[in-house]
Formats: C-alpha cells, structure tokens, sequence
C-alpha cells in the first residue's frame, strides 16, 4: 500500500498527525510494502538502469509529462527491489520539518516523530518525493547530503546524523513541460541524480495498457490511444499538455461502467483538459469522428 | 427632402472637413426621394463611418436608400456596425460587395437563416484538424475547397443544407477529408514517375501522356476519393456514421445535365448508391469494378493510377469527365500549388539545416577539447581557426546509405562530428523528401561556420534595447460600439540621457522625506514571519504549551494550537509607471511628475518589486509613441537617472494606446499582482478629433481591457478641480485627484504603499 504524505489542504495534513498522535496510532514501515506486483510494461532499459543506481546507491530523478507512468514505476521498482516505498507529493508548503521529522506534543510531552524521508532513511525503504519543483527551493536542499555519495541525513533538531543503509533509495520526480521560471531545477540539486526520460509509451503499447488496466477491448484502446496522441497535437494550439495514458485508462474504466464512450471521453478527457471553448468544441469533435 | 438641405446637414455632421461637392452631392442624391425620418436614420451613422473612410462613408450613403428596403430602422445600426467590420478585414471592396446584397449579406443571417460562415467554424476546425494532422495544418478561407498540404482551403460560406449543424458538418467532412488526402497519400508520387526530371508535378505528367488530361486528372481524383473515403472510415468512423445521412443529399452537377458522363454516373453510384440499372454498359461495369478495387484497403494511389490507365482508352471519344463538377467535400486537385508547397518546404528544411549545422559546428570547435585536437589532427586546427582558406571534405557518414538507422553523424575534414536531436530530426525529414541528404547542405554549413569563426569579433547579441518597430492597436468607437482596428500605431522611443542636476537636487530636496520613505517602504518588505499559537508547524510555542500544561493541571481544556509555523509572504509585485507627457504638463506638472519619480524610485530600491516607467505622448493615431525611462528589469541606473531627467514636455495625450501596450507588456510577465499606475494630467485629447467623449469612451475601454487581463489600474491625475468624467473613465476606486501639484512627489510613495499592502 502506498500512503501518500498528501497534505495539499491542511486537513490531509491535520489527518496526519491526528494519526501520529493517537495513541498507539504509528504508521509502521510495513504498511509501505508493495505485497501484490503492480503492472508495468517496461518501454526501454529503464528498469536496468534503476536497479543498477539503485546496485550503486546513486538517487534517481524521474522527468516526464503528468500520467506518463512515473509513479507506477516507482512501485514496479519497489516491488522488484522488495522495498518499502514511501512517496511524498511535494507542494510549496512542505517546509524541512516536513520532510524530517518534528516535536510533537503528546500528553504533555514533546515527543520527536521521524518525518517521511527520516523513516525511509531508518528503515532503508524507497523515498520517492513526486513533483520536486513543487516544493519550496529551502527544502529541497536537505536531500542533497542524501543524494551523494555521502548519503547522510542530519537531523538538526535532535543533533543527529544518519547515515543511510544500502537499501536507502532517494528518488525524485518532476514535470519539465511546465515551463516556468520558477519551477525548475536547481543545477546543485540536479546534477546529483541519474535521469530517466519518461515519455508516453509507444501507441502498440499503450493499447496494451489501456486495455489491461482499464478493462476495455482493443477495439476501443485503439480509437482512445488515437484521441490522445491528436490531443498531444495541439501544444501548439494552446493545449500544453495532451490527454495523459492516466487519463485514458480512466476513460476506459468509465466506459466499463457502463458509462457510453462519448459522455466518458467528455467527462474523463475534454473537460479534464481544458476549460477552453473553442479547444473543447475541437476535442468534442474528434471524439465525434472517432466513435 | 431637397438636395440642398441634405448637403447642409451632412456638411455640419463631417464638420471641419469639407469634402468635395461634387461628391457629397452625387452621394447624396439617391437619399433626395426619401423621407426625412428616413434621412435621419442614415445620417445617424455617417458619424461612425466618416473617420474611417471617407469613401466608404459615400459609397454608404449611396447604399443605403435601396437597403432601408430591407432593413428596420433598427437593424441600421448594426448593419453599419457589420459594414465596418467587413471594411477592416476585406476593404472598400469586401465592403461594397456586403453592401450590394443586403438580403443575402445580412437579413438572411439576421433572422438565422444565413449559411455557415468559414469565421464562425475556423475556431473549432483550426484545433481539431491540427490534433488530426499531429501539426499545424492552417484553415485558409477561399473559393473552393482544397490543400496544398500546408493549407487547407475552405468555402468561404455553406448553407448548402437549412441547419447550420448539417453545414457544421459537411465543413468538418471537408477538414477531415483534406487532411485524409494528405495522410492516406493522394499527392504521392509513385516510383515510377519519381526517376522524372520535370518541371511539372509528377502526376501531372502522368495525365499529360492522355488525349484527354482533363478527364485523366477527373478520374484519378474521383477514383482516390473512393480510396480516402474508405480510409476516413478507418480512421474516424464516428464521423463517417453521421456523414453517411449527409452524403446523399449532397447536390452533384449530374442531377441537372441532360447527359450524364461516366464521372457523373460514378458520383450518384458512390454517393447515392444508385447504380443506374438501364444505362448501364460495358465501360460503366468495368469502371465499377475498377473503383471497388480502389476502395479495397491495400489500395494505394498506385491503384488508382492504374485505374485510370486501364479506363482511359475504353472512353467515348466526346466523354468529357472534366466538364462534371467536383464533389463539394472533395474540392479542387491542385497538383501545382502541392509541388509548390513541397519546393518551399524543401527549401525552408534546407535552410534550417544549413543554419542549425552552423550553429552546431561554431559550439563543437570551441569546446576546448584536447581529446578533439588528438583526433583529428592539425587539420582541424586549420578548419577552425584560418577559416576561409580550408579546403573542407565532406562525406556523409556511410550509415546513410543504409537508409535504416537515421544519421546521427557528419564527417567533416576526416572528422566525425555527432549531430544534435534538432538536426537529426531535420536530417530524417529531408531524407524522407529527397531521399538522400545532400553534401552541399554540409558543405556550405561548414564553410559559414569557418568564416564565422575565423572573424575576429563574436556575433553582436540583438540589441533589444533599441526602439522596437510599430506595433498597432485596435482603438474603441463608442459611437459605433466596435472597434476601429489596426486604429493606433505604437513606437517606443529612446530617450535621450540628459545630464543635469535635477536628480541631485530633487534628492537634497526631499532628503528627510526620502529616509522616511525607505524606512517605511523597508517595513512593508517583511516577507518571513512567525505565526505562533497554530495546530501544526515548524517548532513548539513554548509559551502556548506552558499555557496549556497549567490549563491541564488546573482542569481547564488545553488548547491545541501549540505550535510556531514560519509564514513566508512573497511580495510578487509587478508595477508599470506610465507618465503623461503631453505637452500640458509644462512647468510645475512636468517637475512634480518627475520629481514623484525620483521619491519612488528611491522609495522602491528597497523593495523587491518589479517595476518599470514608460513615458507616452505622440500625435495622431499613426504616431503614438511611448519612451522607455526605465524597463522592467532594468536596474535603477545612471542612466535611468538621466532618462528621468530628460523627461519633458512633448505633444498630445493620446493615452489608450498606451494602455494596451502596457496591458500587452503585462502579458509577458509573470507575478501574483500586476499594478498599471498611470500618472497623467486632465483629459485625453490629440491632434485629430481623438477628444471628449470619445477619448473618455476609449480610455475607459483600454483600462477595462486591461482590468480583464488581470490587471490592476490605478490613476493618479493632477487637475486644478474634480470632474465627472473620471470616475466614470478610471472607475469610482481606481483613482486619486491631486489639486495640489506641490503634494504630489509625497503622496505618489504613499498611494503605492497603501495600494500594495
């Protein structure tokens, strides 16, 4: 099972530490283990290549556009790897004590709690912090003692240094289609990682895909594969991001629920796309065309 | 209403011009018959016509007695309204044309009975054939429909059907048929006619070997439309299913000839799927044989080519297929216009090619890579740095023989040099046009790459800070509630930097003042703080968890908000000063203006906003300019000093175009909050007629504009009393009178702070 520290709103995050702080309440690191195989369908070596960093303790960085199969990815990895995976959605919130670990008070005592990354450094689990750019460029520097070959993490609050096992694997994502200033990289924070281009699977393999996890036909992938690589067309248009495999899938689990294929595609692509009129009324029609 | 008086009321309405009375009276006679309630309702638009064009204006008069006929005096307005908008896009002709046929031009799409207009679909059809084609395919409105593979040309107009959904969709048809042509491959040309050295497109030549081209060309595009519209059911059968109650209804030029042709008889076969049982010979069956052998899904236009080749000679000697009009939705074979698409195409990779292999050759010879050096000897040496007087050896790497693998390396000089993914991208796609990627490509790259290099100084960077060119702006006609477009023409201007001691005195001035100031303004730069008494944060609130141990002890709740969180505030502030600089703030106003500069620009060092000053005066709608003081990111310079200096009096205050430069200008940056403060004296006015109402109108448009962008306007106005017409032109709260000029260089800092916290 993955839990993510999604603290988006504070009320996931108030829901977090109410967890913590009942009693006998402590999210226990086998709660992170992947028991079933999730399915993946390699598109490259990018297996090789992070089983091999993950050989060398080198952190990873995974880029590529929204619902391209990052995520799913890393859960492939940390089942493979029989780690525990630990997954972070970063947001421009998320301050180091976040990511660390904090005091909490506890029935009139202050009691330190390991943050995400600290409990994935102790327990050599699998962080995965998705959306890096997102958080704020202050906290993203903790990671670096982490992501070379020191592999440290000090803990500034308690005065303690960890030194992270083998198992330890720090990987990141981002989205380079977003294209703004402000959400880049830093190069300091770039340049410790290993890359992996993720990109939308070819179109056979992406049939593949829909069809498995979204429980359709091919004969109805093919048409919704097609849809999205002519959404992926129109970045020039003034669509940025074209309908995502996420997407797609969700579309064909609509359909399987008996919803019928245009109203899903409307509900499950179109609007999820744009809020654009004349870019809607282009996505409709070629809905229209294709079904 | 005699002609006379008719002269006389115009004459007062285009007050002060005085056109020629040969024209106003030839335009004005037709109107002599009518009734003056009538005259009326047409003079009532001579106001919004007669600034745009003169002509126009005559050519209108002239036309509207007989379009009253049509029109409710109503309707006039927004006919006139039409007029206009027709003018701007298509000129006095479009305009005429419009007006010539008011039943059909106007009334029939008044009371939605009109056709389809290419305008009212491009919007929706650009993304959707864009998505179809995977790249930009532009919708181009025209006579007919057809594509030159770059273009897609549509009807201007169809209203073939009486819903506009039914013409909607045979627009679409259109697109996606077009676009079908291109992918499925019509305009291909097959291998054996490639080998031919000809200035005519290949398939042409193919026709031309017929007695009878014409016909040739007729069939082998009926023959391939076939082919496209099984391909099209492939691949989108959605639209195909609605299609198919369209297709029949569709008007074919068979249904009204006397004697139909072969091509005809095809058509209604296709389209209708009514073979026509008695006419039916012995060419009819074969040629329908031959078309199911287009339609089967391993055709190619190899088939279709065939088709005709084996049809030809059966033909009539009088059968004469090009006489037999083309289905709307397949439109017009251009064979030229693709072959010249193709050439341009070809021409632009070319160049691009040459361009980016340049460019790429100038970064690797000046890596300084001692591995390089090692490699390729002293050649390379000499290819780098003498330049010209290098003999360059280019050989395609031998990969490209092969054709499989795509190239990704060039030899130049013995040297292997890896291409980027631009290039070998560019590479594919020229290999996939010619087949071969050209050595004079990589010759000529590597020969502009050496001179390039070998000169001594380094390319000069665009120099951005130059006067840009015009740039025009639509202006707002309350009068006739539209826009005049292309209307102003904006240039920015440099300043001249002028040495003075204006800056230092202002500073001696206002010295208290300015320490005031900055003190203040360092305040309102705090952008981290403690938050304490929260429920979750960075640390423990000491204090709020003492508080709560001894409400524990005493029996009381405790609270829960015991913690510290640090709060970041980012002041991400954009601001753009626009100062008039109209020849009416002379004196006091002009020294006030830029005095309040100086205090700001002081003022605003110590913040970490964005913002830069633009001056604006001009004259006439051609020649409104903007001077640059201080760009966005420009640094509080010596220079900008002196620009701030160099502020001064110049003409008229034409500020709306201003206004949307700015607004324009703000499209480009980015930042939470995005502040206009316009600094200006009185009312708009210029040289020509731009004043009083209209000015206001317009003014108040451009702010609101820019209030639709995001924007926030504020104006700061100097004026010896309020007016009305103000708060109407800025809006009740968007702006702040100063009677007292003196006051201003104080109050200016103090609106920013309160504007901005």
């Amino acid at each position: 099972m993955v839990v993510n520290y999604n603290s988006h709103s504070y009320c996931c995050m108030k829901d977090y530490f109410r967890r913590k702080i009942m009693p006998g309440r402590q999210f226990r690191i086998d709660e992170y283990r992947i028991e079933e195989e999730p399915y993946y369908l390699p598109t490259g070596d990018e297996l090789a290549i992070a089983e091999a960093a993950y050989e060398d303790g080198a952190p990873l960085l995974l880029k590529g556009p929204t619902g391209c199969g990052k995520t799913r990815f890393m859960q492939y990895l940390a089942w493979r790897l029989a780690r525990p995976l630990i997954t972070v959605s970063c947001h421009d919130d998320l301050s180091t004590s976040d990511l660390v670990g904090r005091y909490l008070i506890r029935s009139g005592e202050a009691v330190w709690t390991d943050g995400p990354l600290t409990m994935a450094v102790r327990a050599g689990a699998i962080c995965y912090l998705d959306e890096i750019v997102e958080a704020r460029k202050d906290t993203t520097v903790v990671i670096h003692p982490l992501a070379d070959d020191r592999r440290q993490l000090p803990i500034e609050k308690r005065g303690e240094l960890l030194t992270a096992p083998p198992e330890f694997m720090l990987t990141v994502s981002y989205n380079p289609g977003y294209q703004s200033v402000l959400k880049d990289l830093k190069a300091s924070t770039r340049q410790r990682f290993i890359a992996l281009s993720f990109d939308y699977p070819n179109q056979e393999k992406e049939i593949e895909i829909v069809c498995r996890e979204g429980g359709v036909e091919m004969d109805l992938a093919r048409p919704l594969v097609k849809l999205a690589v002519m959404t992926r067309a129109l970045k020039d248009s003034g669509l940025p991001e074209g309908a995502s495999t996420r997407l797609l899938i969700q579309t064909g689990k609509l359909v399987s629920r008996g919803i019928p294929i245009k109203t899903a595609c409307r509900a499950a692509i179109s609007e999820a796309l744009t809020d654009d009129h004349e870019l809607l009324g282009a996505l409709d029609e070629m809905v229209s065309s294709l079904f | 209403m005699d002609l006379e008086i008719l002269k006389e009321k115009f004459y007062e309405l285009v007050a002060p011009s005085l056109p020629n009375e040969w024209d106003v009276e030839e335009a004005l006679s037709p109107l002599a018959s009518e009734k003056e309630a009538r005259v009326d309702d047409v003079f009532s638009q001579v106001p919004a016509i007669w600034p745009v064009s003169h002509s126009l204006c005559f050519a209108y008069l002239s036309a509207a007695g007989p379009a009253l006929i049509h029109l409710a005096p109503e309707e006039l307005s927004l006919w006139v309204h039409t007029l206009l908008d027709r003018y701007e896009k298509g000129g006095l002709r479009s305009a005429q044309l419009f007006m010539a046929d008011v039943e059909r031009h106007f009334v029939r799409h008044l009371r939605g009975q009109g056709g389809l207009q290419f305008g009212e679909v491009s919007g929706r059809l650009q993304p959707y054939v864009n998505g179809l084609a995977g790249r930009e395919l532009v919708l181009v409105s025209s006579e007919y429909a057809f594509t030159n593979t770059e273009c897609i040309f549509l009807p201007r107009e169809i209203g073939l059907f009486s819903k506009n959904e039914e013409n909607f969709l045979l627009y679409k048809l259109i697109v996606s048929f077009q676009w079908a042509t291109i992918k499925a491959g019509m305009f291909t040309t097959p291998p054996f006619l490639s080998a031919v050295e000809s200035d005519l497109p290949p398939l042409e030549i193919f026709f031309s070997q017929f007695a009878d081209p014409g016909t040739a060309r007729s069939l082998y595009h009926f023959f391939e439309t076939s082919r496209v519209l099984i391909f099209l059911q492939d691949e989108l059968p959605g639209l195909m299913r609605k299609a198919s109650f369209l297709l029949p209804h569709l008007p074919l030029s068979g249904d009204s000839a006397a004697t139909t042709t072969l091509l005809d008889r095809l058509q209604q076969g296709l389209l209708r799927d009514t073979w026509s049982v008695e006419k039916k010979s012995r060419v009819d069956d074969r040629a329908i044989a031959l078309l199911r052998r287009c339609q089967r899904k391993e055709a190619d236009n190899q088939t279709s080519l065939n088709a005709v080749s084996e049809l030809m000679p059966l033909l009539a000697d009088d059968e004469d297929c090009s006489k037999t009009e083309p289905l709307i939705f397949q439109g017009l074979l251009r064979l030229q216009d693709v072959r010249n698409a193709q050439l341009k195409q070809r021409k632009e990779r070319e160049i691009q090619f040459i361009q980016a292999l340049t460019a790429h050759l100038k970064n690797f010879s000046q890596q300084p890579d001692a591995e390089k050096v090692d490699k390729s000897g002293e050649k390379s040496a000499a290819a780098g740095h003498q330049g010209q007087d290098v003999a360059v050896i280019v050989e395609t790497d031998k990969v490209t023989e092969q054709k499989v693998q795509p190239l990704t390396s060039v030899r130049i000089d013995n040297q292997e040099i890896p291409l980027s993914e631009e290039l070998i991208e560019l590479a594919r796609q020229i290999k996939d046009d010619i087949g071969t990627l050209p050595d004079n490509y990589i010759s000529s790259a590597a020969g502009q790459a050496g001179e390039g290099y070998s000169a001594t100084n380094p390319a000069v960077p665009a120099d951005d800070q130059g006067a840009t060119g015009p740039i025009v702006y639509d202006e707002w006609d309350y009068r006739r509630k539209g826009y005049r477009k292309n209307w102003c023409v904006i240039t920015e201007k440099e300043i001249p930097q002028v040495q003075s001691s204006f800056i230092e005195q202002t500073l001696i001035k206002y010295r208290g003042q300015i320490r005031r100031l900055r003190h203040q303004f360092e305040l309102m730069q705090t952008n981290e703080h403690f938050v304490r008494r929260q429920r979750d944060g960075n640390d423990i609130d000491l204090d709020a968890m003492v508080e709560s141990l001894a409400d524990i002890q005493a029996g009381r709740p405790p609270s829960d908000r015991l913690f510290i969180r640090l709060a970041r505030e980012q002041r991400d502030i954009a601001v753009y000063f626009l100062v008039d600089m109209s020849n009416s703030t002379e004196g006091w106003v002009g020294k006030a203006i830029k005095e309040s500069l100086v205090l700001i620009c002081e003022a605003m060092e110590v913040l970490n906003d964005r913002y830069g000053i633009y001056g604006f005066s001009g004259m006439r709608r051609l020649r409104c300019e903007l001077f640059p003081v201080k760009r966005l990111d420009e640094p509080y310079s010596l220079a900008v000093r002196q620009r701030i200096g160099a502020i001064g009096p110049k003409e008229y205050t034409r500020m709306a175009p201003a206004i949307r430069h700015m607004t324009s200008m703000f499209a480009k940056v980015e930042a939470k909050i995005r502040l206009l403060i316009i600094l200006s004296d009185g009312k708009p006015e210029d040289y020509d007629d731009y004043k009083g109402e209209y000015a206001i109108e317009d003014t108040r448009h451009a702010l609101l504009e820019a209030k639709a962008k995001g924007i926030h306007p504020f104006c700061i106005t100097i004026d010896r009393q309020a007016h009305d017409y103000m708060a109407h032109m800025y809006g009740e709260v968007n702006y702040i009178f100063i009677d007292k000029v003196s006051r201003l260089p104080a109050r200016m800092p103090e609106i920013y702070r309160t504007l901005t916290s």
